[in-house]
């Protein structure tokens, strides 16, 4: 009996999730729409950006749990893999890369603080660019 | 009341009571078709038992056995009265489920969900206090521009489209 609480403790202590959000946005200078669901990062993606237009083009939401990458296709043959390396403190530790048919054209490493959101930008989407915001709560 | 046969005396009150065998009361009632003095015993019988039980019927509807339902509504308020641990010791007497010390396992069970579900309770608070931080980043076939904010609270990865220098680019 001991045993069996031990190891239900255990993984229970083992298995802490980390919700990641995932969004990807198509942004251009085509029309000067803005996702109304995009009003959070509006701001931000404003002050650091010269587009006019910002549309949300899948949002994805994970459960990250131990090392297991989790990929994210993106249509034209692009895709995003992300990784939990581990929490720090306040901080969880992932492992982000952007690939295009199947090979890494980008791959980092970010510390993220919660409710906090990272910009990774530049592949390009028809008249525009793609920008994945990716966030976490724990 | 007339005197019935003393060999058939007993048989005819237990005719009258219908415990009689089937052999029985064949014989008795031969006996009462040719005896009149059996024949009056059981008459009386009847009457008597009319006499006894015409009373009893008369005032069975009449009667509320009020004294009855008082008796019982001290014993339920009595009950009411019971300390609490009265009432946990009888209720657990009661429950057959408590009897067996089924009890146990479903304590154990519950001490289980307690530490499964306490590492939830004492979760990390989200704070925003922290910076997010770019650890690495490298890219073979782009130009790689890392832009962070003093602050911490902006941090942004482009990919520069057009070919990277040969080795490509790291941070």
């Amino acid at each position: 009996m001991l045993a069996v609480i031990l190891v239900l403790w255990g993984a229970s202590m083992a298995s802490a999730e980390v919700r990641t959000r995932i969004r990807i946005i198509e942004a251009s200078n085509q029309g000067a729409l803005v996702d109304p669901v995009l009003s959070d990062v509006h701001g931000q993606l404003g002050s650091l950006f010269n587009f006019t237009s910002y549309r949300l083009l899948k949002e994805v939401t994970l459960s990250l749990a131990g090392t297991r990458p989790v990929d994210i296709p993106v249509h034209q043959g692009r895709s995003v893999e992300i990784t939990l390396l581990g929490e720090y403190g306040n901080l969880v530790e992932l492992r982000i890369r952007v690939k295009r048919d199947g090979a890494p054209i980008l791959n980092t490493h970010v510390r993220l603080s919660p409710q906090r959101t990272i910009l990774i930008g530049g592949p390009r989407h028809g008249e525009g660019t793609i920008i994945f915001a990716i966030s976490t709560r724990f | 009341m007339k005197e019935s046969c003393p060999r058939f005396s007993k048989l005819l009150e237990r005719y009258f009571d219908q415990e009689v065998t089937d052999e029985e009361r064949s014989l008795v009632e031969n006996h009462l078709q040719g005896c009149p003095s059996c024949q009056e015993g059981l008459k009386a019988m009847e009457g008597l038992r009319y006499l006894m039980k015409a009373p009893v019927d008369e005032a069975d509807p009449k009667e509320n056995f009020y004294w009855v339902w008082q008796k019982i509504e001290r014993a339920i308020q009595q009950e009411d009265k019971l300390t609490w641990k009265e009432s946990i010791k009888r209720w657990i007497d009661l429950t057959p489920i408590l009897r067996k010390r089924v009890w146990v396992p479903a304590a154990a069970a519950i001490v289980i969900l307690l530490l499964i579900i306490t590492p939830y309770f004492y979760k990390k608070t989200p704070s925003s206090s922290e910076p997010s931080v770019v650890e690495y980043v490298e890219s073979q076939t782009h130009n790689v521009m890392v832009y962070e904010s003093e602050k911490g609270d902006v941090t942004v990865i482009w990919l520069l489209e057009g070919p990277a220098k040969e080795g490509g680019s790291q941070s």
